[in-house]
């Protein structure tokens, strides 16, 4: 039976095509193995790039503490600095960039800076890191997060750390499609529903029509479990 | 003029108030020694500068060292959760948090190394980070473009502090892995000291002259440090030290005072 993070990471998956440059940072291990999955599938020259600099790093049965890990550094094809990878991105040479955030409005717009005053926060959240560039200017952003609750998609976000190219929201219950500017329904898991979706959403869901996210195939759970053994995809959940 | 100093005389190269950039990645490379040694000499006022940080950053704000950070990222990874001394430090008022994107901390930092006095950065064109800082500025294009550019102030380090693989007595230096943003860091700071493994006979590093990361007359001190980076990892060397954070993260602020104080530091110096 597959599990949320396995529907999730399979999903980020089928989102990356071949030939993309993919880029994630740290504490970004579900998107490094989806897009570990993605590559060793169905896009063989999709470029990974990290901020170790380690591009088309091979994922290792050793276990990968950190997504910015020294061991990414061992399979490398070659070296690209977490300073080029923006500047790529400034030039419109990124397509695909992982970023996550701790609120989010319909407009598909992230906070990832402060609850409350933004000089005197009621909680000091650890930052958007490269996402007020990225997202601006990467082609897609998909965003994911292990929280899908009032809290994390609310009306108005206390502090707009930054907004643009969101291209996809994926969630433990539901994926979010960014069109001109509004999150729309995109599909929901067949672990959750329609009425949990809207239940734990601060603003009312917007859909054409209701769609199923897929769930992993037989044949990507047992790719999965080859390519990351520790289930590395799993880490956020623990202490949900 | 002998570069070789001892962790304490290092650190006592780095006054109270000094703008102070660390080198690595979040938990990799971080020069934790020299961290731990600003703790025990009570540093004061420190201003922070880093893309991603996390233990360092932390382990400064428990002893309250820091006054203001320049960062994009303060966090531990996943399951250890946030870096809570920081984030009381700020929530309390006692650490200023200027929020930064990882790489307008790189703009800011190549406009030290060229000395200019601002950068200008693609990409940082909306949100509410523009108009609660006042180290971005947006204007409009001198050369009469049509797009308003904005701009970010420079982050000029007065030290820099940078845990390498190995370097010979001159400083001429060896990172193995990734350089996170290292190179920047001994070419934007006007003091720089190396943390190293190990020191390397200069005769033997020669022939290596061209995978020189930080060259030696850049450097102002040298501090051999064997495991200098744990708990945090050194590529090839040693992993993240999960226990040892582990530990760390349990600790109450009494038993880190007197943890310090004892100078036992994380049993690595």
């Amino acid at each position: 039976m597959a599990r949320i993070s396995d529907i999730m990471t399979c999903a980020i998956a089928n989102m990356l095509m071949d030939g993309e440059r993919v880029f994630h940072g740290v504490a970004s291990h579900l998107p490094m193995v989806a897009t570990q999955l993605a590559k060793t599938g169905h896009a063989p020259r999709l470029t990974h790039l990290n901020i170790a600099g380690a591009v088309d790093f091979c994922m290792t049965p050793k276990a990968v503490y950190s997504s910015a890990s020294d061991s990414l550094f061992q399979s490398a094809s070659s070296t690209f600095d977490l300073g080029e990878v923006f500047d790529l991105s400034m030039r419109g040479g990124l397509d695909v960039a992982f970023l996550s955030g701790v609120q989010f409005d319909a407009q598909g717009r992230v906070n990832a800076s402060v609850i409350g005053d933004y000089h005197k926060p009621k909680v000091r959240l650890p930052g958007g890191a490269g996402s007020a560039v990225l997202i601006p200017t990467a082609k897609k952003c998909i965003l994911w997060r292990t929280k899908h609750d009032k809290r994390t998609f609310v009306d108005k976000l206390d502090f707009v750390t930054t907004g643009g190219n969101v291209y996809k929201i994926v969630t433990p219950l539901c994926i979010f499609e960014n069109k001109g500017g509004q999150l729309f329904l995109d599909s929901i898991h067949p672990t959750s529903s329609l009425e949990e979706v809207q239940e734990n959403t601060g603003f009312k869901l917007l859909y054409d029509e209701i769609k199923w996210t897929p769930l992993p195939t037989m044949e990507e759970l047992a790719l999965l479990r080859k390519i990351d053994p520790k289930d590395l995809r799993s880490l956020e959940f623990i202490n949900i | 003029m002998v570069k070789l100093k001892s962790l304490a005389e290092a650190a006592a190269m780095v006054p109270n108030g000094s703008a102070l950039a660390i080198g690595g990645n979040a938990l990799n490379r971080a020069p934790m020694a020299f961290v731990r040694e600003l703790c025990r000499q009570q540093k004061r006022g420190l201003r922070l500068i880093k893309t991603a940080a996390a233990h360092e950053l932390d382990l400064l704000c428990a002893a309250k060292a820091v006054s203001v950070v320049d960062a994009g990222f303060v966090s531990y990874e996943t399951y250890f959760g946030l870096a809570g001394h920081y984030r009381r430090g700020v929530e309390s008022g006692e650490v200023i948090a200027n929020e930064h994107a990882c790489y307008t901390v790189i703009c800011a930092l190549r406009a030290a190394s060229m000395n200019v006095p601002f950068m200008p950065v693609a990409g940082l064109k909306t949100g509410d980070l523009l108009t609660h800082n006042d180290y971005f500025m947006v204007v409009e294009d001198p050369f009469g473009g049509q797009e308003p550019v904005t701009l970010v102030k420079a982050l000029a380090p007065d030290v820099a502090v940078i845990h390498v693989h190995g370097c010979d007595e001159e400083g001429n230096a060896i990172i193995e892995g990734p350089k996170f943003e290292d190179v920047l860091l001994s070419r934007a700071a006007k003091k720089i000291i190396l943390t190293t493994e190990k020191i390397i006979p200069a005769q033997l590093l020669k022939p290596k002259a061209h995978q020189i990361a930080i060259p030696g007359f850049l450097v102002d001190s040298i501090v051999v440090a064997p495991k200098g980076a744990k708990p945090t990892s050194c590529y090839k060397l040693y992993d993240v030290d999960e226990p040892a954070l582990k530990t760390f993260l349990a600790l109450e602020n009494a038993e880190l005072a007197a943890y310090l104080k004892k100078g036992e530091g994380w049993g690595y110096g």
